[in-house]
């Protein structure tokens, strides 16, 4: 890219036309010292690419613009699993396009460990064993290579065309899992599953644009490749010996999106789509997935005074799963439910510029929700639903210096269970249930001084499922968040910065076994705050960076079990069991520290050099992480797993020390 | 009586001909030309005759009109009266309300394809104009004029948002990886809420994660229908984007009959095989069994 960049300078000089030619260089050492084990190294490097044996990370960026054309190049992290290259370019007003190369690391966990050979292939063999030293490791880690390119044509305006495609590769491992009875009943087995993903899309669209009138037609297809379309298991599983991966699908999508201008200020627009998802799975030789959605919107929107803007808007989304309705090989008894479903969504807004600078908005919308799975037991049917929603908002900049803005909304649902059987139920699914839902916010932006701006923000959202719908399931969700964020630039001096916020997250849920009724009370409390100063220690010529990351999730649950669940049923005996002790008090916990420190200094205006330090530390603790067991101790019994690590030991200690030279022309 | 009418048509008539006049001369005479402006605002004039707006190649371009004056306005009076912010000139500012200053955009860009459903953004409603995001004299990189990059111009207004995907279980948002505009048009799409690029989350979702498409032999009921009923996207303190943690998250539609009905505490689950003998809700808890949970094309409880 560099080369490339370097011989097209000579090129552009030949034009003689105005232009702009600009654009870096940029070299940055990076020396990494991580302290983790090997879930935190993964964390650390999660979607980076950062070797702690260190290295070189390079950064171009050309752009050239004249009165005619233009043309822009950049890349980075050569070599690296995050490098990226764009050319892009074109003549004004004729056409652009670009073309790119993109990667994305997604790393879980390095150095996992399974007790089958052959990870990340597609058979996996072995005897499950205890000897946990003594198993396979590798990476759960998977790698995102896309490629791909745009054009867009303007040049027979009115009318447009353009075009866009992309193929993503996926490669790597992901952790599954699948169980067997052949050790005992219900062994858990964590597998490490196969990712060689090839995804081909492609969108073309052409259309019209000129006042009153947008008309645009689109076509997008999709195809996604698995190369492993099972996984084969080892010989000791007592049940199909082996696990299904994603199957090979095609996505079709035709589109219509138009608009028309209207009098009164008022606008007509269309959205219409309708979509063919099929599958194709050698596995399952009987099967043939085919999937078909249709999509409606149309809206008014309307400005026929200064001081009144509204909107009227339906949508009609529907889902209509046309698969073969065979049976599961393996289990003959059981066949396929396929989901068909269908909302229609009617609402209208209008806002309202009042005196004194206060704008008053609201709103409601009326949406209904139909489902049908083919359910043969009445007490499985779906629900219907129907949604209504009211919302609200006042906004007011009044002053010179602030502006303040308070919202409500009520959503409030009822669930229609069509069944006598599904209605007395005392379970209800969450996503279906009957609910009440509100949610109160309220902002205000100040800016005291010029350069000195200030925000706060505070939400509240509260769900009731009401007992009369859901006795059992998911009864609360309550979650108050506060945001906050400053800058401040101090004359020539320095800018400082910062920004807060705290998050507290509840729900309640009433559950049952055997019978016996008990209750979680999940808490999660979040806060953090950044911190930041640029310093200006010679105006234009040498800077300090200080900058401090602080993040805090602190979850537990609170367990409330019926006498009889203690040492009952299926749960194990404790006898020391009681409702004071069972408590989880680590759930997701986890606390980042980050400082970090930077000197930048300018040679010349073309010329600027770098040097900084990071130091980077996340403790993580969660119950079904802590003590961890790769395999069960002693004999294989009912309850049991073989574990592979994914997840496991996310903590880790980092120290980075970089630098960096960057010309700039 | 009639002389009332008389008198009101004659009014009438010779205001018509005084105002009409006028107005033709303001026309043509109050455009003071983009070289006047350069005087005193030089570097706003230089931003701008970089930009793509100062293009005289883009057909219909300020730069082929009034150049300055295309979105400000006539500005002879405000050169006549001296000058000063506001004075007889347009200005795009917290004061001058919202679709005063989207109308100067729209007359050029009210017909691009890239945004046609800028009437249905929640932006708009929201009262947020163009110029709250984008600096239109340019002196920024990138040819879309934004004020900052993605992710921190919309961390602005969105601090929950911004909260949410600091959380440890992301999107490769801060990473650079994804912008918020991978998944949301923030001009406005049919999608009149969240304004996502597609007709529902799970076709947003599909778009990367293709896997996920199916159709599976065996559907696990909410994946088709909405993936947001288990994944938080912007962010969550739960691995894998999760809304709560499992297993009480599959226990909230998952009660009763058997193993899911359990309540899988400290110390009924969480002690350690040497003490329980049990380990299966260890890491990744109902998924160690039920890994295709998305969907499976062999088994009906997800297990193969």
């Amino acid at each position: 890219m560099i080369v490339l960049m370097v011989s097209l300078a000579p090129l552009f000089s030949a034009f003689p036309q105005d232009k702009v030619v600009e654009g870096e260089l940029s070299l940055k050492p990076i020396w990494v010292s991580v302290d983790g084990r090997e879930g935190g190294e993964a964390k650390f490097t999660e979607y980076r690419d950062l070797r702690e044996d260190g290295g070189f990370y390079g950064r171009a960026r050309l752009n050239v613009d004249t009165e005619k054309y233009f043309l822009d190049l950049k890349a980075g992290d050569f070599g690296y699993d995050t490098q990226y290259y764009k050319i892009g370019g074109g003549l004004w007003g004729i056409f652009k396009g670009d073309l790119f190369y993109n990667e994305i690391p997604h790393n879980i966990t390095f150095d996992a460990r399974s007790t089958f050979v052959g990870a990340g292939h597609d058979t996996l063999i072995g005897t499950p064993n205890t000897n946990v030293a003594g198993w396979e490791t590798f990476d759960y880690s998977v790698e995102r290579r896309q490629y791909g390119g745009n054009l867009k044509v303007d040049v027979i305006r009115p009318f447009f065309a353009g075009l866009s495609f992309q193929r993503e590769e996926r490669d790597g491992i992901k952790p599954t899992g699948a169980s067997d009875d052949a050790l005992g009943p219900g062994t858990a087995f964590e597998l490490p599953e196969p990712v060689h993903y090839v995804t081909n899309n492609l969108k073309v669209e052409a259309g019209y644009a000129k006042k009153p009138l947008f008309l645009s037609v689109g076509y997008i297809r999709s195809d996604f490749n698995n190369s492993d379309t099972k996984l084969n298991l080892p010989a000791n599983f007592t049940g199909p010996r082996a696990f299904s991966l994603p199957p090979d699908n095609t996505y079709q999508k035709g589109a219509f999106k138009g608009a028309v201008r209207l009098p009164f200020n008022s606008r007509f627009s269309t959205n219409i789509g309708f979509s063919r998802g099929e599958s194709d799975t050698s596995i399952f030789s009987n099967f043939d997935g085919k999937v078909d959605t249709q999509n409606y919107d149309f809206a008014l929107t309307s400005n026929p005074v200064r001081f009144l803007d509204a909107k009227a808007y339906y949508k009609f989304y529907k889902r209509n799963n046309k698969s073969d309705p065979s049976q599961n090989p393996f289990s003959l008894e059981v066949a396929n439910l396929f989901l068909d479903y269908e909302i229609s969504t009617l609402g209208g807004d209008l806002g309202l510029r009042l005196p004194l600078n206060f704008y008053l908005s609201g709103g409601y919308k009326y949406i209904t929700t139909k489902r049908d799975k083919g359910e043969t037991d009445p007490a499985e049917v779906f629900p219907f639903n129907t949604d209504n929603v009211y919302f609200g908002n006042i906004k007011w900049s009044g002053l010179e210096f602030l502006d303040a803005k308070v919202g409500y909304e009520h959503f409030d649902r009822n669930a229609n269970y069509r069944t006598v059987q599904s209605e007395v139920s005392p379970a209800k699914r969450y996503p279906y249930a009957a609910q009440n839902k509100d949610t109160y916010k309220a902002t205000v932006d100040i800016f005291p001084l010029e350069n000195l701006n200030l925000g706060l923000e505070y939400r509240y959202k509260q769900i009731d499922y009401p007992s009369s719908d859901t006795t059992f399931g998911l009864r609360k969700d309550k979650r108050h968040e506060v945001g906050t964020s400053v800058d401040y630039i101090i004359g020539k001096i320095a800018k400082v910065y910062g920004c807060g916020d705290f998050g507290s997250i509840k729900f309640d849920q009433k559950q049952s076994s055997g019978g016996l009724p008990w209750e979680a009370e999940q808490k999660e409390r979040s806060w953090g705050y950044a911190i930041g100063a640029e310093v200006y220690i010679i105006p234009s010529k040498l800077t300090l960076i200080f900058q401090h990351d602080y993040l805090k999730s602190n979850g537990n649950v609170d367990y409330t079990l019926a006498n009889g669940l203690f040492g009952a049923g299926g749960l194990p005996v404790f006898p020391t069991a009681n409702n004071e002790n069972i408590d989880i008090a680590r759930w997701d916990d986890y606390t980042l520290y980050a400082f970090k420190i930077k000197a930048v200094y300018n040679f010349t205006k073309s010329l600027v050099a770098s040097i900084g330090y990071v130091y980077q530390r996340f403790d993580y603790r969660d119950a079904q992480l802590d003590d961890y067991n790769f395999a069960p101790a002693g004999p294989p019994a009912s309850n049991a797993a073989f574990l592979t690590g994914a997840y496991k030991d996310q903590s880790y200690k980092a120290n980075l020390v970089f630098g960096g030279l960057t010309f700039r022309y | 009586m009639k002389r009332r009418i008389f008198s009101l048509l004659f009014m009438t008539v010779t205001f018509s001909f005084i105002l009409i006049p006028w107005n033709m001369a303001r026309g043509d005479s109050d455009y003071a030309g983009s070289e006047a402006c350069k005087d005193c605002h030089e570097a706003y004039y230089k931003g701008f005759a970089q930009s793509v707006h100062g293009k005289k190649a883009v057909p219909g371009n300020p730069a082929n009109r009034e150049g300055c004056e295309s979105c400000h306005g006539p500005g002879a009076q405000h050169i006549e009266k001296g000058g000063g912010r506001g004075v007889a000139i347009i200005v795009f500012g917290r004061k001058t309300d919202s679709n005063t200053r989207d109308s100067k955009c729209l007359a050029c860009h009210g017909e691009a394809k890239e945004f046609p459903f800028w009437n249905l953004s929640r932006h708009k409603s929201a009262q947020i104009a163009c110029d709250n995001c984008h600096s239109i004299h340019a002196a920024v990189k990138g040819k879309d004029f934004l004020k900052a990059q993605e992710p921190d111009l919309c961390f602005g207004c969105h601090r929950n948002i911004r909260a949410q995907s600091n959380k440890q279980s992301h999107h490769p948002i801060r990473e650079g990886k994804m912008k918020c505009s991978s998944c949301h048009n923030p001009m406005g799409t049919a999608n009149v809420k969240a304004m996502i690029k597609a007709d529902s989350v799970n076709e947003l979702c599909y778009k990367c994660h293709a896997e996920k498409r199916g159709p599976y032999a065996f559907e696990h009921s909410p994946v088709p229908e909405n993936c947001n009923y288990c994944h938080e996207i912007h962010g969550s303190n739960h691995s894998r984007l999760l809304v709560r943690k499992v297993p009480l998250l599959c226990q909230n539609c998952h009660n009763d009959g058997g193993h899911p009905g359990n309540p899988y505490t400290n110390l009924h689950s969480f002690t350690g095989s040497a003490t329980s003998g049990k380990n299966r809700f260890f890491g990744r808890s109902c998924l160690n069994c039920h890994g295709n949970i998305h969907g499976s094309s062999l088994s009906p409880a997800f297990v193969r």
